[in-house]
């Protein structure tokens, strides 16, 4: 009986709805949980580009964004402003790209005079754990911080800036990103701000 | 010849660990032994995968058509690999992150494969089951001893806590793949000389 075509196919099928199916019941189940944790994360990266505190429980992450950080579209461009009152104290930029195993999201933050990066981060990213995965590492980020942007710069890694090891495309994708960034949209906005 | 439990757990553990004397999951071993959390985390998701998979390989191994067997193996395999990948994005989303594509890569991890189709294929269930488990907790144990030393050397920590009784400058090579590979070479080199055939010259 086993070997009848027909048998085959069906004991296929049923093997498929089965396993199908108790996978799409975990995801339903789980899914909500999962978005918590993105939203979370994401706005931990705005939080961090920012230099404001990332720390602590969900409610008190999201209560410190809701009071620092506002959601505004300037000149087309979906981005998040920090706020003290009226006074803008920073913009973060969505920024998105190709690494060398998929494409990367992350933000990076500029002063409201454009003239410096207050930060970079990667929400994002398939690269090798230990290796191009380093762009995680705070060390790596934390050097973005100040970075002066007020001429026409084409960021390269020099004495500035390290990159995590030559030994990885991802060093090259981070600065092609930010420097695309760099050319489109923070000029727009630059634009759109100035008059 | 159906082998006992104790003979099980013995060959998967040590005498045919998967990774040192199989040289099976070896991507896996380099990649993720950075941190001893994250060994811990793989192994413990590839223990739940290899085990449950074997575990229902075996229970259909009865009606499994011969010429579909591996497509079967395949589907069971790859379906408990996103449970565990949804599991860890839900509630250990650092984790989660920090193992990146590694969980989704379980379902190429050659262990898994190789105990389903040179064990649970032919073995009762609950044998299986156990076959499969040890597998992981074999390859769970060398990640733990690799990670050991690298976390350890690298970051002077253990499981992200600070070791503070003894202050050294940390070995940045420890913390790059290339540590793995001589850490993996020596614990090879080791298992070889416990539990190769004797008797034989080795080329």
């Amino acid at each position: 009986m086993k070997d009848n075509p027909y048998y085959t196919i069906a004991f296929m099928l049923v093997v498929s709805a089965v396993f199908a199916l108790m996978l799409s019941l975990t995801n339903e189940i789980y899914l909500p949980r999962i978005e918590a944790n993105e939203l979370l994360e994401d706005r931990r990266a705005v939080l961090y580009v920012f230099e404001l505190d990332t720390e602590g429980e969900a409610e008190a992450v999201l209560d410190r964004f809701e009071e620092h950080v506002e959601e505004q579209t300037i000149a087309d461009i979906q981005l998040y402003v920090h706020l003290d009152g009226e006074e803008v104290l920073a913009y973060a930029i969505p920024i998105s790209g190709s690494g060398v195993w998929g494409t990367m999201n992350g933000y990076v933050g500029v002063s409201p005079d454009i003239t410096q990066l207050t930060g970079l981060i990667f929400t994002e990213h398939s690269e090798t754990p230990g290796l191009g995965g380093r762009i995680d590492e705070t060390d790596f980020l934390e050097q973005f911080r100040g970075i002066d942007i007020s001429e026409e710069v084409t960021l390269a890694y020099d004495d500035r800036l390290d990159a995590i090891t030559g030994a990885t495309g991802t060093s090259n994708s981070v600065l092609n990103i930010l420097n695309n960034v760099l050319d489109e949209k923070i000029r727009e906005l630059e634009v759109a701000l100035n008059g | 010849m159906a082998e006992n439990v104790r003979s099980v757990i013995a060959r998967n553990t040590w005498k045919e660990n998967q990774v040192l004397r199989q040289i099976l999951g070896i991507c896996s071993a380099l990649a993720v032994t950075n941190l001893m959390t994250n060994s811990l985390v793989m192994g413990l998701g590839l223990m739940f995968v290899t085990a449950l998979s074997s575990l229902t390989i075996s229970l259909l191994r009865n009606y499994t058509p011969y010429r579909i067997r591996m497509i079967v193996m395949t589907l069971i395999i790859a379906s408990y690999v996103i449970l565990v990948d949804i599991f860890l994005k839900a509630n250990l989303p650092e984790i989660s992150k920090a193992l990146g594509p590694y969980v989704g890569l379980i379902i190429t991890n050659c262990i898994i494969m190789g105990r389903a189709e040179a064990f649970a294929q032919k073995n009762p269930p609950l044998l299986s089951l156990l076959d499969g488990f040890f597998a992981g907790v074999g390859y769970t144990v060398v990640l733990l001893i690799i990670s050991f030393f690298r976390e350890f050397l690298g970051f002077g920590t253990l499981f992200g806590y600070e070791i503070s009784f003894v202050s050294f400058e940390p070995w940045t090579i420890m913390v790059m793949p290339p540590a793995a590979f001589f850490i993996i070479g020596v614990l090879i080199w080791i298992s070889s000389n416990l539990f190769a055939p004797k008797g034989k010259k080795k080329p």
